[in-house]
């Protein structure tokens, strides 16, 4: 089964993919955000992702209130949780502990989107690719519970990366011609060993292990091509869910500073 | 086999590893270095780690200049090179393209430590864990190589975390009591699955 995906299609304003936002609590990328807000059937921060909202959008947050707010609530501030509750934001408390913020927030979001039967096509999720190592590692974790909680695409886009975990065992079709890619994308095996086959990128697999301590594919491109003509695509398939993180550049500077 | 070790002695001022210190190419912690760099037998930077080097130590970068500075010198600043050459530290370009500028700086220290027959217990590595999520994944590749090149324990240190490769097949008994252990510690299977027992945690694994 061939699955066609255009990763940064949820940057482009013209871009056709329906998406949901979800926002951590890592600090906020501006131009990334308005334009994704922007965008975004349902908009939800996970915790002290409300702080970083709230800071952003300082002076106009009223123009700026998530449909909810989850979490332990260990790292809202309360004047800021009291803000967004009188805006008739939903304020929902999950305690459980074996599992984080963020893949709570996504498991409400995916309740959500079934219970309105929303048409959505991209999870797009702000923040949790730096800071803490660990606390990364665990936004790479909730990628695989995503995995097994959606068929959707889940993104985490933070500091000019982006990441996606491809399932494994499906040919995947990567769009890389938005314009948006910058120079450097990564294939990681972070789960396990992964039997790996792709093509558009400079250095391609053909059939071989991505495993920590023999192989891993970071620093690779994208395969040459004439001035003339976009990139190709990018085809990966893998026997196991394989991390892609690649580079993005937005060029878009204050153009959707406005309200939503 | 039992390893008894303890991953925060480097930043003892009283700590009894004797250490070797690569920094590479991120922001450095200001209080980490200088701990650092005094116990260290063999200093190094890693291209770029050159510049942070130079900053951090401008005024007085005389009195900081690394045994060597090795990688493939896409980083590193014309200026900078230039300074520490003619401070005599060796510039060793290390053109390997299949591997980081981190695994071959690590790759040359080992061999100066053979070469000199050095007592080391540790390396320590400035710079690695944080920037860009697949440039940390590189240089969490580097400690999966280094099992394979040395015994030597390798530690990354930035911004308040530490990073270690616990090797696999023995118990590890970790001294968490040097006073400067944070609240949190992480135990990531990141190459793959792991059957994990341990003590000591508040949830431990596999009792």
């Amino acid at each position: 089964m061939e699955d066609v995906f255009t990763p940064l299609d949820c940057l482009l304003p013209s871009g056709k993919q329906k998406i949901c936002l979800l926002i951590l609590n890592q600090p906020l990328d501006e131009d990334l955000f308005y334009v994704l807000w922007r965008k975004a059937a349902i908009r939800a921060c996970a915790d002290g992702g409300a702080n970083r909202l709230y800071q952003l959008t300082a002076g106009n947050q009223e123009s700026f209130v998530p449909d909810y707010i989850s979490g332990d609530f260990d790292s809202i501030k309360p004047e800021v949780k009291a803000f967004y509750e009188e805006k008739k934001c939903r304020i929902i408390q999950t305690a459980d502990q074996d599992l984080t913020d963020f893949t709570k927030c996504l498991a409400i979001l995916l309740e959500e989107i079934k219970r309105y039967h929303l048409q959505v096509d991209t999870v797009v999720t702000l923040g949790g690719l730096a800071g803490r190592l660990d606390q990364t590692m665990a936004s790479v974790e909730t990628l695989f519970h995503a995995q097994k909680m959606t068929e959707l695409p889940v993104l985490i886009l933070q500091g000019s990366s982006l990441a996606c975990l491809l399932k494994g065992g499906v040919w995947h079709q990567l769009r890389v011609d938005t314009g948006l890619e910058g120079e450097w994308c990564s294939l990681i095996p972070i789960g396990g060993p992964c039997l790996t086959v792709t093509t558009g990128l400079k250095w391609n697999l053909d059939h071989q292990v991505l495993q920590f301590g023999k192989l891993v594919s970071t620093s690779n491109t994208y395969e040459p091509h004439g001035a003339d003509e976009g990139k190709k695509l990018v085809t990966v398939k893998s026997d196991q869910p394989l991390l892609l993180i690649n580079k993005y550049k937005l060029e878009l500077h204050g153009a959707f500073n406005t309200c939503a | 086999m039992e390893d008894v070790f303890t991953p925060l002695d480097c930043l003892l001022p009283s700590g009894k590893q004797k250490i070797c210190l690569l920094i590479l190419n991120q922001p450095l912690d200001e209080d980490l270095f200088y701990v650092l760099w005094r116990k260290a037998a063999i200093r190094a930077c890693a291209d770029g780690g050159a510049n942070r080097l130079y900053q951090l130590t401008a005024g007085n970068q005389e009195s900081f200049v690394p045994d060597y500075i090795s990688g493939d010198f896409d980083s590193i600043k014309p200026e900078v090179k230039a300074f520490y050459e003619e401070k005599k530290c060796r510039i060793i370009q290390t053109a390997d393209q299949d591997l980081t500028d981190f695994t071959k700086c690590l790759a040359i220290l080992l061999e100066e430590i053979k070469r000199y027959h050095l007592q080391v217990d540790t390396v320590v590595t400035l710079g690695g864990l944080a920037g860009r999520l697949d440039q940390t994944m590189a240089s969490v590749e580097t400690l999966f190589h280094a099992q394979k090149m040395t015994e030597l324990p390798v530690l990354i240190l930035q911004g308040s975390s530490l990073a270690c490769l616990l090797k696999g097949g023995v118990w590890h008994q970790l001294r968490v009591d040097t006073g400067l252990e944070g609240e949190w510690c992480s135990l990531i299977p990141i190459g793959g699955p792991c059957l994990t027992v341990t003590t000591g945690l508040k949830w431990n694994l596999g009792t």
